[in-house]
């Protein structure tokens, strides 16, 4: 946990920073209170109304509304082969990019409930280690 | 009575040519499309020119005006287009909203790419986004779709494996097109996987290419009988609404319904369409979104075989990009090339027979599930 402290965000704002031992990850979202909308990632003003959006962490559950698994030629520094896909987000019901466990690929199936985690995964194109958020299996699904 | 008319096309085989810069690519389609609109360079009023990674791979800017320069056209007004695979589409777009509003008679649009560079790897959406930094590239975003549609829907590996097995079959038959051996299910599914559930041959292969084509007023074409009608030309951004439905592509119906609505016509009354193939799941969300066959029956109806040469409505009868090969800045006008053939009955072998009515559809770029970029272009004759 020491080491992952000092690993910066592959992108920051958009997931709460480590440590992580007393509250999980998050995703970092928008909201407009006016609007009742949800964003991910944050955008500085509201689409409906053009009113700055509040940052709110979004739920770390979801559950797989699709997924992939890329074979070939990893970008920055992404395990071979690694996995993506979409994931309703409770409560807000936001539909969110993300990577997917690389070590739970053949567990992977629409419908799976997952929760996220954040752990050094690849790296910035350059060589350094970068934090990027990913969602697990949780376990019993 | 239409805008605008294109009288004029040109393009050289796609494939690899190293040895040719995009200049000289560009400045050949273009030539041969001035060649065959019969028009001379001091006729020109403006000029537009695609490439989708000029910028990226070769540092290129402004590379629009040294294709022009090679063709004699200086002094009118020049710009240059990138949005991503529609660059080439949209710089037809802008053509044609430049003659239909009375601001230029002719107009030259010419697209060019080199995309056989080293170390390539596989294409995203721009560094800086979040999501590629969370690892999508254009493949996986498709990749992500074809997964959902097949649960969806029960749309089969097999049902995605023949559009690429009948976009080869039409590839044979056209001289344009990077590769022409035939291809079976079988062997389209052996090839090695890339993006699950894509192997190989379900992903548009990379090309370097050019295409060009000369937009014209309808009041100077009158006495050109090859001239072809642009009925609609229509460019539609994303609505990056969440959550986004894979399946029914909301950006994707939207462009079409527009194109339907300014042209007047309906899916029925298409004779021939070129559509943005870039996987094979593409090719089936949007025979949906064009209403060629209800939603979610798309794997359906390629496997009936209403699609290919000789079907109920030809797509993608020059190859499409799974065949023909995607230089990305070439192949939005690669596509209105193939429609305007078709049209004026040159197309040879792969002639779609009696074609009156086309219409060339195009995508580019990803954005919080959803695309940056929607063309759809009409053409009649």
């Amino acid at each position: 946990m020491e080491t992952m402290v000092n690993i910066p965000p592959v992108v920051p704002g958009i997931f709460t920073l480590p440590p992580y031992d007393q509250i999980p990850p998050k995703l970092l979202g928008g909201f407009c209170p006016a609007c009742n909308r949800y964003y991910f990632p944050r955008p500085k003003y509201c689409r409906g109304c053009l009113g700055q959006t509040e940052e709110i962490s979004l739920a770390s559950k979801g559950v797989i509304y699709s997924f992939t698994v890329i074979r070939r030629k990893p970008p920055l520094g992404l395990p071979e082969p690694y996995s993506v896909g979409y994931v309703d987000l409770e409560e807000s019901g936001l539909r969110v990019f993300s990577l997917l466990d690389p070590t739970a690929i053949a567990r992977l199936r629409i419908g799976l409930k997952v929760r996220l985690v954040v752990e050094p995964l690849g790296h910035d194109g350059h060589g350094a280690p970068r934090l990027r958020p990913y969602f697990t299996p949780i376990m019993g699904d | 009575m239409p805008s605008a008319v294109v009288i004029g096309i040109g393009m050289i085989p796609f494939g690899k040519h190293s040895d040719r810069s995009m200049v000289d690519m560009g400045a050949e389609a273009g030539f041969l499309a001035l060649k065959d609109a019969g028009i001379k360079p001091a006729q020109i009023d403006a000029c537009f020119f695609a490439s989708g990674f000029a910028a990226r791979l070769f540092g290129d800017m402004t590379v629009g005006q040294h294709v022009f320069w090679e063709l004699g056209i200086n002094r009118v007004p020049v710009v240059n287009v990138e949005n991503a695979c529609t660059s080439g589409s949209t710089a037809f777009y802008l053509a044609y909203n430049m003659v239909a509003a009375g601001q230029a008679d002719v107009v030259l649009v010419a697209g060019a790419e080199k995309l056989y560079v080293p170390e390539l790897g596989l294409i995203n959406s721009g560094e800086t986004e979040f999501e590629t930094q969370l690892g999508l590239v254009a493949s996986a975003g498709f990749a992500l779709r074809a997964i959902r549609h097949m649960n969806e829907f029960g749309t089969t590996i097999e049902q995605l494996a023949k559009v690429a097995v009948k976009n080869r079959r039409h590839g044979q038959l056209n001289p344009f097109a990077q590769f022409r051996q035939p291809i079976t299910v079988e062997e389209v599914l052996a090839s090695p996987m890339i993006v699950e559930p894509f192997t190989r041959l379900q992903c548009c292969p990379n090309a370097d290419g050019a295409a060009a084509a000369v937009v014209c007023s309808t009041s100077m074409a009158k006495k050109l009988s090859r001239a072809v009608n642009v009925e609609a030309a229509i460019l539609c951004t994303g609505s990056y609404e969440n959550p986004q439905d894979l399946t029914h592509w909301e950006t994707d119906y939207r462009g079409c319904r527009l194109a339907y609505e300014k042209a007047g016509i309906g899916p029925k009354d298409l004779d021939v369409v070129e559509c943005h193939d870039a996987f094979t799941i593409s090719e089936i969300l949007h025979y949906e979104a064009l209403g060629l066959c209800p939603a979610g029956e798309g794997g359906k109806l390629v496997e009936k075989g209403q699609t290919a040469l000789g079907g109920r409505i030809p797509v993608n009868v020059s190859g499409g990009l799974l065949s023909r090969g995607h230089p990305v800045g070439a192949t939005g006008v690669a596509q209105i090339f193939e429609i305007v053939t078709q049209l004026r009955h040159e197309a040879g072998e792969r002639q779609v027979d009696g074609a009156k009515v086309g219409l060339a559809h195009c995508m580019g770029g990803d954005k919080a599930a959803d695309t940056k970029s929607c063309t759809v272009v009409v053409l009649t004759r």
